[in-house]
């Protein structure tokens, strides 16, 4: 593509020809301000707050550029102010982000968007990440001037299940509408009256019902469009934020996580272009309250009996007498690897999956699979393929190939009775049709997972483990992609990171140490299978890389670390 | 309970959704939505989802046009609907006598319909007949120098034998300043604007000879012409012709912009009316010129008449092989439909009439790209003014040498100029442009003023253009002449305004115009719009504070040139002017009040 190189606010910036002034003033670090504009939606030009003066070298009559006596080139600016959305980059262009009639333009239309807004920042959602409250900040008087009444609009309007509209706030940047149109492909936002009386509609019966209707929250600069999950729940400014990769299914989009204390509040989409641009599907946000269920196991929990002649019940205890228990079962178990079957979710970490496969090689254990787990595709971001980490599963050796392919053979085996002890990471066997009675018969049953189910129930051993948001850890997507995730929270009580527990038992049943650590662990996984193509977890960036992709420079890596979010 | 129209009705719309390309059927929307509410009353759920499911469209596309037009309604309407322009010039001329009347006589607000369901009386913003105001319409029937008892009068009239046909007022003769060259014949007497008439008077000659010149011939001799678009901008015509991209491999459009609504505009109503083969003929002319088969005459929704008398003129000049295929044996051939508006000035924006004319809201567009290279359904598109394509004809047939030596440098051939207000005789006068003074119209043409009445200023070029003060009258009537003066000639429109009128009065009168025009698309517009209206409102009410005039003044600037479309300028200029202008009017009226006594 053709390079253009211009100035802004007198720095020669040098961009591909048709970037936006917008755009091209973001690479060097100057923020235009806007409302309507988003990089993946059409251009609407309605806020105006993007408004720039823009000039371009004047030329005679001859067609050359018009020098003035010291030899530069002469600017002619336009006469009226050019909003940066809708003005492309051209050579020599001469742009001013700040001048006093930019600053003048930008209060005026601050200014406007305030008269008729509520004031009702207290108790708005969007407080603390609100664009208006933002821009004020730069560009508001100070004190209104204002004496009239302003506009009363609908409030607490549902727009479906999902969204609650509140039209006094809405500043009609039309992001919602083109959003629905152009991405969810659900055209079903319009607005309705004109003038100040401006109000953002769908038709009745026809409200957003899309697996991306949420994503309208995320691009709503103020507070018109909430999330009825979210609302009222928690300030903002209280949460905090950490990147990872939704667990939902095979796409692995990137997320912020935000919590306060041990509790996550929401989850929204970070970009990334190669993955999913600056979107999540409503699934995979909502999916997360499990993660805060009260149900969550706690503590380790082994089955023994009080007293003589009493059926064996689960206990808790302690950490060490747990471990100790499942090392001496799977002692008993490494005599006879046939007898052995393992299996895990394909949503777990890879570490998690490299240690489980490592614990396999330890036990010869010649079982072993995942469960695959599907639903409806949505056509978009959301997968038939709900494991988010099958890739890993595979390149671990977990997962037989096609994964769950063994599964059929570990039920036989056994329902026969030939398999007598089955390690169990985060899944559900009553999944695959299996009884307690069936699992009861089981010699020993150990089981790594989050909340109470069938298995844990008919367990041997418990562990409980830190879920998805509670842990460092890698995802390989559907693509390849090698994506990070970091501890958002704690694990509650005194669940633990899987791999680390998987690790404890490797070490006591005398197999070689994969660590101690988290890291150690990461370093022997990825000196094992190097098309990981990494040593430390920083070096997969913000936006993950492809397996097996040419080892880039760190900085690099980190460098390509996605655009700002809008 | 779902909508049944009967089939009669069905089989109209299914010819008036054959006039738009198959994969652009929603542009019928504002068709449909006029046909169906004629039809049902109202345009409720039952209807719009009808109308959403024969357009192939989701029922918020239809949803929001009829929030959009003003004359779209879901609600019922009552069986006679009233409609009474409350604009500028109709002000000036006493509407607001009107609105206490019928009110008085009906027994509701304005906005409301009577509990018998007869009567609903709603204030409509200009009906485009300011020289003969005060106006008004019931249902498609226009009444003009409309009096409280002529109103009642034909209320009660209603009641009893319905509602009449209202016959197209008589042109008045010229008056000797002027050069009738648009409106030549028009106030003969049996002129009906027919095909054999205008045949007679030389009509359709310069078809047949536009025929056998070269598209580029055509547009040559009207740039030589020098004529300039008469919509507003005055931008000139044949170098907005040459603009058009005939190698994108799109059909080209050509779109006759007749949604005049500059408040003190009337002048496309006349030729519209009473010239309609003048019209096509030069729909037909600059069609071959820039190379398009397809043109739409954009009809403002306040003008049914207009729709009946060029429904009529061009199936005579389809009879007479003058439209349709191979016109005269040209092997050219050219389709004109007509598409009906629903009242929002925002439609005379070229790309706002674009996108009303694809049947949505009228948010004017980002320009570039321009509608020469994008325009209706993403193809070139030239939109042009009426008066300015009914000078086509003349061109080519005189030549445009011919045209140039008419009028001044820059400012070539005749003007209509529409004059309305406080003047003894306003009405339109077509003139030769530069040729006369503004004081000569008025006074000498127009009359002057009511007797013991003084000059408070004058609105040269409609209502958005900045307003001239009595001293300022000695102004040439050109473009470049007025522009001198500090305004623009605009539309054409002049309003006079006397001692009668209030500065502030009139500011607010022109402000709520543009608060209530401004489509809500970009900020400025949408909320200081409708700010400036509420400010002059609270200092029409005695409630003005000092600080209220700079703060006037700061709003206007901060909608100028900040907005997406003209319709900024056109609210922001007017209350400039008039605040600058009549400052110490402003300044009494918003001086510190004494403290009221306890």
């Amino acid at each position: 593509m053709s390079q253009v190189t211009l100035t802004i606010d007198d720095k020669r910036v040098t961009v591909p020809a048709g970037t936006n002034v917008i755009e091209a003033a973001k690479t060097i670090g100057v923020e235009v301000p806007h409302y309507c504009y988003h990089s993946r939606l059409t251009v609407a030009g309605n806020c105006r707050m993007c408004l720039v003066a823009v000039g371009m070298p004047k030329r005679g009559p001859d067609g050359a550029p018009v020098k003035d006596k010291d030899g530069n080139a002469e600017i002619g600016f336009m006469p009226k102010l050019q909003i940066g959305c809708a003005t492309p980059v051209a050579e020599g262009m001469v742009v001013k982000t700040r001048s006093p009639d930019v600053e003048k333009a930008r209060t005026g239309v601050m200014e406007f968007l305030l008269i008729n807004h509520p004031l009702d920042c207290p108790i708005c959602d969007q407080a603390g990440e609100c664009r208006l409250q933002e821009f004020a900040v730069d560009y508001g008087r100070g004190e209104s001037r204002f004496v009239e009444l302003k506009v009363h609009k609908p409030k607490q309007v549902p727009l479906g299940k999902k969204i609650m509209l509140d039209n006094e706030r809405c500043i009609m940047c039309s992001r919602c509408e083109r959003f629905m149109r152009e991405v969810a492909k659900h055209d079903c936002l319009g607005f309705t009256k004109r003038g100040s009386h401006t109000e953002l509609a769908c038709y009745p019966g026809r409200e957003p019902d899309t697996n991306y209707d949420l994503n309208l929250v995320d691009i709503c600069p103020v507070g018109a469009l909430t999330s009825t999950d979210f609302r009222f729940k928690m300030r903002t400014w209280f949460l905090k934020e950490t990147k990872s990769v939704c667990a939902g299914c095979s796409t692995g989009c990137n997320v912020t996580i935000a919590s306060r204390d041990r509790q996550i509040h929401r989850l929204t989409p970070r970009d990334n272009d190669d993955v999913n641009q600056s979107w999540m599907c409503d699934q995979g946000r909502l999916d997360f309250h499990y993660v805060n269920d009260e149900r969550r196991l706690v503590s380790p929990e082994v089955r023994v009996s009080t007293r003589k002649g009493v059926t064996p019940e689960l206990q808790a205890v302690e950490w060490a007498l747990a471990l100790e228990a499942a090392a001496e079962l799977l002692e008993e178990a490494k005599k006879d690897g046939s007898k052995v079957a393992m299996i895990a979710s394909a949503g777990a970490t890879t570490e998690e999956l490299f240690a489980f496969g490592r614990l396999r090689a330890a036990l010869n254990a010649e079982h072993c699979d995942c469960v695959p787990h599907t639903g409806p595709a949505d056509g978009y971001l959301h997968t038939e393929d709900r494991n988010a980490n099958g890739r890993g599963a595979a390149l671990t050796g977990v997962a037989a190939s096609p994964l769950g392919s063994k599964l059929d053979a570990i039920k036989a085996g056994i329902a026969a009775g030939n398999i007598d002890t089955v390690i169990v990471l985060g899944e559900d066997l009553s999944q695959l049709g299996l009884s307690g009675a069936e699992l009861a018969k089981l010699r020993a049953l150990i089981t790594l997972d989050i909340l109470p189910n069938a298995t844990t129930r008919e367990a041997s051993v418990v562990f409980p483990i830190a879920a998805w948001s509670e842990k460092p850890g890698t995802l390989i997507n559907k693509d390849g992609r090698v994506q990070r995730c970091d501890a958002a929270v704690p694990p509650p009580g005194e669940a633990q990171v899987a791999a680390l527990v998987l690790a404890n038992l490797i070490e006591r049943i005398g197999a070689p140490s994969i660590g101690r650590t988290w890291v150690e662990i990461f370093k022997h996984m990825t000196t094992e299978f190097s098309e990981l193509g990494v040593t430390q977890i920083s070096q997969l960036g913000d936006t993950g890389r492809l397996l097996g992709a040419k080892r880039e420079s760190q900085a690099a890596a980190l460098g390509a670390a996605g655009s700002a979010a809008e | 309970m779902a909508f049944e129209p009967p089939a009669s009705l069905v089989s109209q719309i299914d010819t008036l959704i054959g006039h738009y390309p198959p994969t652009q059927r929603r542009a019928a929307a504002l068709w449909l939505c006029h046909l169906v509410q004629d039809h049902a009353g109202l345009l409720g759920p039952e209807q719009v989802e009808w109308i959403a499911e024969k357009l192939g469209v989701p029922p918020m596309d239809i949803h929001e046009v009829v929030s959009f037009y003003p004359m779209l309604s879901s609600q019922k309407l009552g069986k006679y609907h009233l409609k009474i322009c409350r604009s500028v010039s109709c002000d000036a001329s006493g509407c607001s006598k009107l609105f206490s009347a019928a009110k008085l006589r009906l027994g509701i607000d304005v906005g409301e319909t009577t509990a018998d369901g007869q009567f609903t009386l709603s204030a409509f913003e200009c009906l485009a007949d300011c020289g003969s105001g005060p106006s008004m319409m019931i249902n498609d029937e226009h009444f003009s120098s409309v009096t409280p008892e002529s109103l009642v009068k034909t209320i009660e009239g209603l009641s009893q034998n319905g509602l009449a046909e209202q016959r197209l007022p008589t042109p008045p003769p010229p008056h000797p300043a002027e050069k009738r060259l648009l409106l030549a014949g028009i106030s003969d007497p049996g002129h009906t604007g027919s095909l054999s008439q205008y045949r007679a008077r030389g009509g359709y000659v310069a078809l047949g000879k536009a025929l056998k010149m070269a598209p580029a011939e055509i547009v040559d001799e009207v740039k030589k012409s020098g004529l300039r678009g008469r919509g507003g901008a005055g931008f000139p015509t044949g170098t907005k012709w040459s603009f058009v991209d005939k190698k994108s491999g799109k059909p080209v459009y050509l779109i006759v912009n007749g949604d005049e609504s500059e408040p003190g505009t009337f002048k496309d109503r006349v030729l519209l009316h009473h010239q309609p083969h003048m019209l096509i003929e030069g729909i037909a002319i600059a069609a071959h010129a820039v190379g398009c088969h397809t043109a739409y005459i954009y009809l403002r929704g306040e003008f049914p008449k207009a729709v009946q008398v060029l429904e009529k003129a061009i199936e005579e000049a389809r009879a007479q092989n003058l439209v349709g295929k191979n016109i005269l044996g040209s092997g050219f051939d050219l389709e004109i439909y007509l598409h009906r508006g629903a009242g929002a000035y925002i439609c005379g924006e070229e790309t706002g009439l674009i996108e009303s004319l694809e049947g949505k809201r009228a948010y004017p567009r980002i320009k570039p790209p321009f509608p020469a290279v994008s325009g209706l359904f993403g193809c070139p598109t030239v939109v042009n003014n009426v008066e300015t394509l009914c000078n086509i004809p003349h061109i080519i047939d005189k030549g445009g040498a011919w045209f140039a030596s008419m009028g001044v440098q820059g400012s070539t051939g005749t003007r209509i100029l529409c004059v309305s207000g406080r003047v003894k005789r306003p009405g339109y006068y077509e003139i030769e442009q530069g040729k006369l003074t503004l004081r000569q119209l008025i006074f000498d043409v127009c009359g002057g003023l009511y007797e013991g009445r003084t000059l408070k200023g004058v609105i040269p070029g409609g209502s958005s253009m900045p307003v001239l003060l009595p001293e300022q009258l000695d102004v040439n009537l050109d473009f470049d002449s007025i522009q001198k003066a500090g305004s623009l000639a605009g539309s054409g429109g002049i309003v006079v305004l006397d001692d009668r009128s209030s500065a502030v009065a009139t500011t607010l009168n022109v402000a709520q115009f543009y608060a209530h025009e401004s489509c809500g698309q970009c900020t400025p517009c949408r909320e200081g719009t409708l700010w400036m209206e509420k400010i002059l409102h609270r200092i029409h009410k005695g409630k003005g504070r000092p600080e209220d005039v700079p703060l006037l003044l700061d709003v206007t600037n901060q909608i100028d040139g900040k907005t997406i479309c003209p319709l900024g300028e056109a609210a922001a200029w007017p209350v400039r002017a008039f605040v600058t202008k009549y400052k110490s009017e402003f300044e009494a009226a918003c001086a510190p009040k004494k403290e009221e006594q306890p």
